[in-house]
């Protein structure tokens, strides 16, 4: 058969074949490769976990933690490089180029604020809160590639990186979330699933607080009208034009921002979301309001 | 829901739809205790793009429009195999030096002095940049390159003051005394050590 009648086959099967859907496909033979419990005498009975002890019960202590006892780690006061590495914040890293790429496969939404639950939401970022993980940190890959008008809110953001996308005409923030407000912006559906009120954010801790408040870092709590004289300076430093925002289309949203207590978008602490009667219910009592405006 | 306002239906509503209209966001926006609002209750609140105001003092300010300057993006040199081929990270900045007129004119014509050997035929300033392997922090070290020229063709050496020049002159004459102090001592001593000349009274 030639491949022009070929062709013609599989076009009259495709009008006839039923739409391709979830419930006609499936994985390359091959592709999926699920670990097996080991069973006989190597990998059988207690299957590597050990005896007893939080190993075999799978409650894993911390790293570098030697129940109780001085850990190696700390018996060398000369070399103090990991002592209290379990106090320390992570900020897992994504790049602009990977946001690039988000925006081109029409992944984020750049008509709207674009903050850690939406870049979450198109699949691509996966972070864990409760693996001291505290939010994003833009890196600098793909800073000469990057050519969208966005406004973004991140945890950690370098200078290089505020400046492409200033340079933009976009605008971007570092802002602070604490644990358990991440909890609720990582799977927004799942929290208001369980109908609690929504919470306040906390402020930042004060080693990190400094940041925040300053406007070099576009700080959530800095000054806009010095965020501004930032923006200048950064433009002459890093050599270009700094765009006009007020007379950008755009201004009113690249210009929205959350309060410092707010976690979502548009919902305010204190209201339950029922998702089920599709309707919010707001608190009335004067000491709630009071306290979820506090 | 009759004893509940209109007002809080329609804001129910709209929380429903999840459109907001931005007047209803600014009148019913959640503000709470620790708002830029309360934080800085002088400031505008608005981003905005200020024009820059050079300081009167200072003669060149950093300033440099941007509009003024040719930049040309190539591929830089080294190793680097696809990437240092494909990727334009050199960066070339040139301008005019005599008709740069964001340079104030004492400057100018202290860059061209000290520089004038290396412009081209027509007068062009050439500034090359490939340290790093982005565009932007090449173009930032390129620029930062122009602004100490500028900054070392500002200094002016400063004419020693009177008192200065006293002070200066003193020293000298300070020093020679005392060197020849010392000479007079030597002399002294050698002439102690030698036999008495004989004096025939």
């Amino acid at each position: 058969m030639g491949s022009r009648q070929i062709t013609e086959k599989s076009l009259v099967m495709l009008r006839s074949l039923p739409r391709l859907s979830l419930a006609n496909i499936r994985d390359n033979p091959g592709s999926k490769h699920y670990p097996k419990r080991g069973r006989g005498q190597h990998s059988g009975d207690k299957h590597g976990a050990g005896n007893k002890g939080s190993g075999q019960r799978q409650n894993y202590m911390r790293l570098g933690y030697e129940t109780g006892n001085n850990p190696f780690y700390l018996r060398m006061p000369h070399e103090p490089y990991y002592r209290g590495h379990h106090h320390r914040r992570e900020y897992p890293p994504i790049s602009l180029l990977e946001i690039q790429k988000l925006i081109d496969t029409n992944r984020i939404d750049i008509t709207k604020p674009i903050d850690i639950a939406s870049i979450v939401k198109s699949g691509l970022y996966r972070f864990f809160p409760d693996q001291k993980h505290f939010g994003i940190n833009l890196t600098d890959e793909g800073v000469d590639l990057f050519a969208t008008k966005i406004n973004i809110e991140v945890q950690w953001a370098s200078e290089l990186v505020i400046a492409a996308i200033e340079k933009n005409g976009g605008v971007i923030t570092t802002a602070y979330y604490d644990p358990h407000s991440l909890f609720l912006l990582k799977n927004p559906k799942k929290f208001f699933e369980t109908g609690q009120a929504i919470p306040r954010r906390m402020i930042p801790p004060p080693d990190v607080i400094e940041y925040y408040t300053s406007a070099e870092k576009r700080g959530y709590l800095a000054d806009p009208e010095k965020i501004s004289q930032e923006r200048l300076r950064l433009s002459q430093k890093y050599g270009y034009e700094l765009p006009k925002l007020e007379t950008d289309q755009y201004f009113n949203m690249l210009c929205e921002r959350k309060d410092p207590r707010q976690i979502f978008y548009g919902l305010e602490p204190g209201w339950v979301v029922n998702l089920k009667d599709k309707c919010i219910l707001k608190p009335r009592d004067e000491e709630l309001l009071q306290f979820y405006a506090s | 829901m009759a004893l509940i306002p209109l007002r809080m239906q329609v804001m129910r509503m709209i929380a429903q739809c999840g459109n907001y209209s931005t007047l209803l966001q600014r009148s019913m926006a959640y503000k709470s205790a620790i708002s830029l609002e309360t934080l800085y209750p002088n400031s505008s609140l608005k981003l905005s793009t200020p024009s820059f105001t050079p300081n009167p003092n200072e003669k060149f300010s950093g300033y440099i429009p941007m509009e003024k300057l040719e930049i040309k993006y190539s591929a830089s040199s080294g190793p680097g195999g696809q990437n240092v081929n494909k990727v334009h990270t050199k960066v070339d900045l040139r301008f005019k030096l005599s008709e740069a007129d964001w340079i104030p004119a004492e400057i100018r014509d202290k860059m061209i002095e000290l520089h004038s050997n290396k412009l081209t035929k027509e007068g062009y300033l050439i500034l090359r940049s490939d340290v790093t392997r982005t565009q932007q922090l090449n173009l930032a070290d390129c620029l930062q390159k122009l602004r100490n020229m500028i900054r070392d063709a500002a200094v002016t050496k400063r004419e020693p003051t009177p008192e200065t020049e006293e002070r200066i002159r003193q020293r000298q004459l300070k020093a020679s005394r005392l060197r020849v102090a010392v000479k007079r001592e030597d002399a002294l001593r050698r002439a102690q050590r030698r036999a008495p000349t004989v004096v025939d009274l």
